[in-house]
């Protein structure tokens, strides 16, 4: 492989990253707050995708689109965590399973609703060009997808370290029956968890579109599929851990698809293993395991 | 001996329905045992063992592709080597997965099963050479016993029937003898059953190798079925509509995996006829129908039988 | 029969345990005293094997099992009976019993219900421990001190040559105390035993010898008369600091 290359491919391992520390923040954040595993983040990952493909479809504009799509996963969030997991709070396996209802439900009605052929989002005037680059050209987006995860795992840091909301989510992941017992209304904590979790899936899935498509099975694959291995490698409930995931995954999965071609998941597979025979509550992660 | 009854009738079951019913009608039955061979495997973890597994379909997946592939690249079709394959492949998979994964407990058990489980599904889909990629594996041999051809639809059938009763035998007897009783242990208290002397982690290992190979077995009967094997088959989907299927049915019971198969065969074929060919929704109703259950109903349609019963009794 | 040589165990920078050393002879039933966090119940778990040593070495029947974990040492002959109950729930008394009894015959038998030789040493059991006609009662149905002997029943089913009791009379009225008091008494001499207890009566009744631990560490050993006698245990109990010999 020519160094042009290898440097082509380490641009898109880390723009990989980038999107893959967007989608499973949310994943590690629920599952840090109330201990739940939301198997519907694919899917409401998938979710962002086609609303954003609706939005720009009405008006033109990825910006809005951007905007728009986390505001109504945010809003499904709202809606189903009370009306769902709620009532099975403390029944955390259950709640799980919960999830995978949502899941199917939300898949095929997406279906349903935008066809299940293969549809594509172009990237936003402005960044849907190339750029000369150390011998080669690439693709603005991509860099704009590794600015704009970097920026947000900052932002994250900085509302994570800084802020009230932050030492609230803190509190929460350490113990969040504590909190209920010192006055903090934890029904409302929880629907915002959640509801922030679904925002940022959404938020993945707009971003991933110009990149991987919008398309049935991508809830699963990327979705689902490589939020769990980010989050099993980085380790569970923390933003380190996501950070320490994606920036592993995003150029293993890269360089694997070159390397390798058809078993390229295979270098998963072997990663994933390492992990677990290796350190099993991830690289970067506290586990709490409940049933 | 109603019990004997029932299995004859079971497994001569195109026979006798020929008058009133379709070949259709013994196909969905046929796969409706398949998924319950499935299903019943699936059990074996989530519902004795206390493993809540969610990644059963890279087993029968694999032994699906494990027939296919054995009676092409072997040039066979004899079922003991075709089915062995399912067998033998399946069980090594779950060997390797299973001791990943059966340190864990509970939701990140759940959770490594999905993605290790996705991963192998994942390699499937791309493995064009070996497995034929997205386009499937077709061309599937006819399973054949010494001279007999089972090829025929009702044969298949009959071929179906008869391992479901076998495997229901074997899944009962296991779950009377001590084996069974220990898995239960393990799901209910592991820590006292280590401090009882027993190696709990091989324990479970021994499970999910057992009911991994089950499913590898009910895989290999769907590829003589359909003769074709999709890579769907080893997906997060299938592996979900197993699950779906215990928990409906009633996990660990042995009638639930059975009850539960048929419920979902039937959404999965009836709603499509009693609805509009453009509302393709099956899989959105068998969402909200596991969620009613996960809600309101959480021990399956067993539990809810039970219930009546007992409600009955009292008055 | 059981020797514990130096143990240690640390959680992040708590000694739990802090250099115990004591050693019992074959039937021999040792209490083992000292105020709360005195590392007693530490002390059980790590015996046990249900959490690991930071360091020292534990040996069993001559057999060091240090590095060995929880199930491996029940192989060996060690049973024990927990604090809070630790029971199988929906499982029948005689079914929990039967566990046990099980696990001696090895658990990969999957042919066959368990020999009605098994059923008969379970409700032989129950009956020794005083739990007659509730073979098949679930553990929901039976009182708190009831779980406590089927507690006990389910490790004598292990047929142990160790016995380790946590805190066996914990949370019971008089009469139970009395009751599991006799019952554990009445036990084979060829048993070894080490009990944890808080209610002095029975350490007076049951032990031969008494160990009292405080802060991770042996201060007193001897006979239950040398002990009630010792100055340094009463200050112990009333408080104030002890220097360790």
């Amino acid at each position: 492989m020519s160094p042009e290359l290898v440097f082509q491919q380490a641009l898109n391992g880390l723009s990989f990253g980038a999107l893959l520390f967007i989608l499973a923040s949310g994943l590690s954040l629920v599952f840090g707050m109330m201990d739940v595993v939301n198997l519907a983040h694919g899917a409401f990952y998938m979710l962002g995708a086609y609303v954003a493909l609706s939005v720009v479809q009405f008006t033109g504009s990825f910006w809005l689109a951007l905007l728009v799509a986390p505001l109504a996963l945010a809003l499904l969030g709202l809606v189903l965590e009370p009306l769902l997991l709620r009532r099975l709070r403390g029944r955390h396996l259950d709640q799980v399973l919960l999830t995978i209802g949502v899941s199917l439900v939300i898949v095929d009605v997406i279906g349903q609703v935008w066809g299940r052929e293969v549809r594509s989002l172009s990237a936003p005037a402005g960044l849907d060009g190339s750029v000369a680059l150390v011998g080669g050209v690439y693709p603005v987006y991509r860099l704009f997808v590794i600015g704009f995860g970097a920026a947000l795992a900052a932002a994250m840091a900085v509302v994570y370290r800084r802020t009230k909301i932050g030492m609230l989510i803190r509190a929460g992941v350490e113990d969040a029956q504590m909190l209920g017992a010192l006055g903090v209304d934890t029904n409302r904590l929880f629907a915002a968890t959640f509801a922030t979790g679904a925002a940022l899936a959404g938020l993945a899935g707009v971003i991933a579109a110009p990149v991987f498509g919008v398309q049935p099975g991508m809830d699963t694959d990327p979705g689902l599929l490589y939020s769990l291995v980010v989050v099993v490698v980085g380790g569970l409930g923390t933003l380190s851990g996501a950070v320490a995931g994606s920036v592993l995954v995003g150029p293993a999965d890269t360089f694997g698809k070159v390397l390798f071609q058809d078993v390229a998941l295979a270098v998963i597979f072997a990663i994933v293993a390492l992990v677990l025979l290796l350190k099993p509550t991830g690289l970067l992660g506290r586990i709490r395991i409940a049933r | 001996m109603l019990v004997a009854a029932a299995a004859a009738a079971l497994i001569t079951f195109p026979y006798w329905s020929a008058p009133w019913a379709s070949r259709f009608a013994t196909t969905v039955v046929r796969d409706a045992l398949i998924l319950a061979i499935f299903a019943l495997s699936l059990d074996l973890l989530v519902g004795r063992a206390g493993m809540p597994s969610l990644g059963h379909a890279a087993f029968f997946g694999a032994g699906a592709y494990a027939a296919g592939i054995a009676s092409q690249r072997l040039a066979t079709d004899q079922l003991p080597v075709t089915l062995g394959a399912a067998a033998l492949v399946a069980a090594l998979l779950a060997l390797v997965i299973g001791v990943l994964v059966v340190r864990s407990e509970g939701i990140f058990f759940l959770m490594l099963t999905l993605a290790l489980a996705q991963i192998v599904f994942a390699i499937a889909f791309q493995w064009t050479a070996v497995t034929g990629g997205s386009n499937g594996l077709a061309g599937i041999g006819r399973p054949m016993l010494g001279g007999l051809d089972f090829s025929a639809p009702d044969s298949i059938y009959v071929l179906v029937a008869i391992t479901f009763v076998l495997v229901a035998l074997a899944i009962w007897g296991l779950t009377q003898a001590p084996y069974g009783r220990a898995l239960i242990g393990v799901r209910e208290n592991e820590r006292r059953m280590r401090a009882l002397g027993y190696d709990t982690a091989r324990l479970r290992l021994s499970a999910f190798v057992l009911a991994g190979t089950i499913a590898g077995i009910a895989g290999a009967l769907s590829a003589y079925s359909t003769r074709f094997v999709s890579a769907q088959d080893a997906g997060l989907g299938s592996s979900v509509r197993a699950f779906v299927t215990v928990l409906v049915g009633g996990a660990g019971t042995l009638g639930g995996p059975m009850v539960g198969s048929a419920l979902v065969s039937l959404i999965e074929r009836i709603v499509p006829s009693l609805l509009p060919t453009e509302l393709r929704i099956s899989n959105a109703i068998l969402g909200l129908v596991f969620i009613g259950f996960v809600l309101f109903a959480r021990q399956g349609m067993v539990g809810l039988g039970r219930f009546a019963w007992l409600r009955l009794r009292r008055r | 029969m059981i020797e514990v040589r130096d143990l240690r165990r640390a959680f992040g920078g708590v000694l739990a345990l802090d250099g115990v050393t004591l050693t019992l002879r074959e039937g021999e039933r040792r209490a083992v005293i000292g105020p709360n966090g005195a590392g007693k119940t530490t002390l059980i778990n790590v015996l046990a094997g249900e959490i690991p040593s930071t360091g020292g070495a534990v040996r069993l029947g001559g057999h060091d099992i240090t590095r060995l974990r929880s199930w491996q040492r029940a192989r060996l002959g060690l049973a024990r009976v927990y604090q809070r109950t630790e029971l199988f729930s929906p499982l029948s008394s005689r079914e929990n019993v039967a566990l046990a009894i099980a696990s001696r015959r090895g658990p990969y038998r999957v042919f066959g219900a368990p020999a009605r030789s098994e059923q008969a040493e379970a409700d032989t059991l129950l009956e020794r421990v005083g739990l007659a006609g509730r073979e098949g009662m679930t553990v929901h149905a039976l009182s708190h001190g009831e779980r406590r002997q089927l507690e006990l029943a389910v490790a004598l089913a292990q047929r142990p040559r160790v016995l380790l009791l946590d805190e066996p009379t914990a949370g019971m009225s008089p009469l139970e105390t009395a009751r599991i008091t006799e019952l554990v008494a009445s036990l084979e001499r060829s048993l070894t035993i080490l009990i944890v207890e808080h209610d002095m009566d029975v350490v007076f009744r049951l032990a031969d010898r008494v160990t009292v631990l405080h802060e991770g560490r042996v201060i007193a050993d001897g006979t239950a008369e040398e002990v009630r006698g010792d100055v340094r245990v009463h200050d112990v109990y009333l408080g104030k600091a002890v220097t360790v010999a």
